[in-house]
């Protein structure tokens, strides 16, 4: 901030320095037409004129020079305003300001619009007093439907965005039950047995159980109501059957031939 | 003579040890579910997200058959699975096993499990069958595959499946897509896992990927 402020400070410097240069060049060439008038001649009249356009490059490659701040974006205001003669402004002004006052400094300082402008601004004004009660009621009516149409357009974006928004917010798209359904499925095939009918696990069991020491393999008849069973539940292999293991391990071994 | 013959055994028991720091046989694993209307701006996110975006995701369908064998002191049954492609019929089919999830304190970003798969001819149920291996259960699953990275990213439905029954008349089991995020690699390799809970926050809210304790899932009715 501080060295932004240093920098507008040698900058308006600078300018007031090629300012004063340009204002001494025409100063110079005001006197010489007053004074000199009788013995001026041409050439040296334009030597005057190319004087002046050197400075006034000079100023403007100064403005547009890398450097300058963007007076643009800046802003003169005043800040006291006074009817009584000002000794210090006079001396400052070589004489031409007074006063800083209301008549003056509107146009010094152009706190208000460009003559041209507020020309433009008065004739606009002058029509709208002139336009008929019916004319500017349509005109008004007109105005609001447009800007009502457009402010619908934008509320509706607006709600569509909000609703977007919201919703995935809350987190609807997803549901920790049907996790929990899923990957117990797909891990210990649950709600997924109940699918298997038991004709298929006998055979099965019947070939495996000699050699693993299974209870179902003592016989045949047992399997139909073992683990297999649909009634049970997913839940049957792993919760219930280890109960009936104990109780049948003695039955496999003794009864199986092949037993080790 | 004799150092001639116990080199060879040793440096084997070496390269095996040595070989198992290198065989990817830890998973990673991720899981979630997004509601079957939903799926699509997942499936438009991980496109956006993920390695193969020229090609697209991946489509598959599968059937996997899960089989478990009880040891003879052990309580808890092994299982192993048995999974084929239904679109590509003469690929080789895949048995897996998968060992017990830790699910690990907070600290941990994700489950890790044992994890070891092989290529195998479709003759591996008869085999299984002879072993003493018998089918707990089966499911038909249906989705996508998407890679970033390391990473490996489904989105599949899950269907019911019995023998018998014509494949294009299945039962969901949910009105959710089954959502896995999941990296092989050599134990020890924690460093992914942080990777992956990375990209599980990109899901969010869209998908919320946690580790899933199935053990707990067990007694919840």
């Amino acid at each position: 901030m501080q060295r932004e402020e240093k920098q507008l400070d040698s900058a308006l410097e600078a300018l007031i320095v090629r300012v004063n240069d340009l204002k001494t060049a025409i100063g110079g060439m005001l006197f010489k037409l007053e004074h000199e008038y009788e013995t001026l001649n041409w050439p040296n009249f334009l030597d005057n004129f190319a004087l002046m356009s050197g400075h006034l490059s000079a100023l403007s490659k100064l403005l547009s020079h890398d450097k300058m701040p963007n007076l643009r974006n800046l802003t003169v205001l005043p800040l006291l305003l006074s009817p009584e003669r000002d000794e210090e402004l006079l001396r400052l002004t070589e004489g031409r300001v007074p006063t800083f006052a209301h008549d003056l400094v509107p146009d010094y300082l152009r706190t208000r619009p460009e003559p041209e402008v507020e020309h433009r601004n008065l004739q606009m004004e002058h029509k709208a007093a002139n336009q008929s009660y019916e004319t500017a009621q349509k005109q008004i009516s007109a105005y609001t439907k447009v800007v009502s149409q457009v402010l619908d357009i934008v509320s509706k974006a607006r709600e569509d965005w909000e609703s977007e928004g919201t919703r995935s917010a809350t987190g609807q798209t997803s549901s920790v039950a049907d996790t929990h359904t899923l990957v117990a499925a797909i891990s210990m095939g649950k709600g997924l047995k109940v699918m298997v009918p038991p004709v298929q696990g006998g055979p099965q069991g019947m070939m495996v159980a000699p050699q693993v020491g299974r209870p179902g393999g003592s016989g045949p008849q047992q399997q139909g109501g073992g683990p297999m069973n649909p009634g049970q539940g997913p839940m049957g292999p792993m919760g219930k059957a280890p109960g009936t293991i104990k109780t049948n391990i003695k039955a496999a071994t003794q009864i199986h031939p092949y037993g080790r | 003579m004799i150092e001639n013959v116990s080199q060879p055994v040793s440096t084997a028991t070496e390269s095996l040890n040595a070989a198992r720091n290198i065989i990817p046989n830890q998973e990673y694993l991720l899981q979630g579910s997004v509601m079957d209307s939903a799926v699509e701006v997942l499936l438009h996110r991980l496109r956006g997200l993920c390695d193969n975006v020229d090609s697209g995701p991946e489509p598959f369908y599968d059937h996997e058959m899960c089989f478990s064998i009880r040891g003879a002191g052990s309580m808890q049954p092994l299982l192993l699975r048995v999974r084929r492609a239904l679109d590509y019929q003469d690929m080789p089919w895949q048995l897996r096993y998968i060992g017990q999830p830790e699910i690990g304190d907070k600290s941990r970003p994700t489950i890790v499990r044992n994890s070891i798969d092989i290529g195998t001819s479709a003759t591996v149920v008869e085999f299984l069958t002879e072993l003493g291996c018998r089918m707990d259960f089966e499911y038909i699953v249906r989705g996508y595959m998407f890679r970033k990275g390391r990473m490996k990213i489904t989105v599949s439905k899950i269907f019911k499946s019995g023998q018998g029954k014509p494949l294009d008349n299945m039962e969901a089991l949910s009105q959710s897509y089954l959502v896995e995020l999941s990296v092989l690699a050599p134990s020890g390799q924690d460093a992914i896992a942080e990777d992956m809970r990375s990209f599980a926050e990109q899901l969010r809210p869209l998908v919320q990927l946690e580790k899933v304790d199935c053990k707990r899932l067990q007694h919840v009715p």
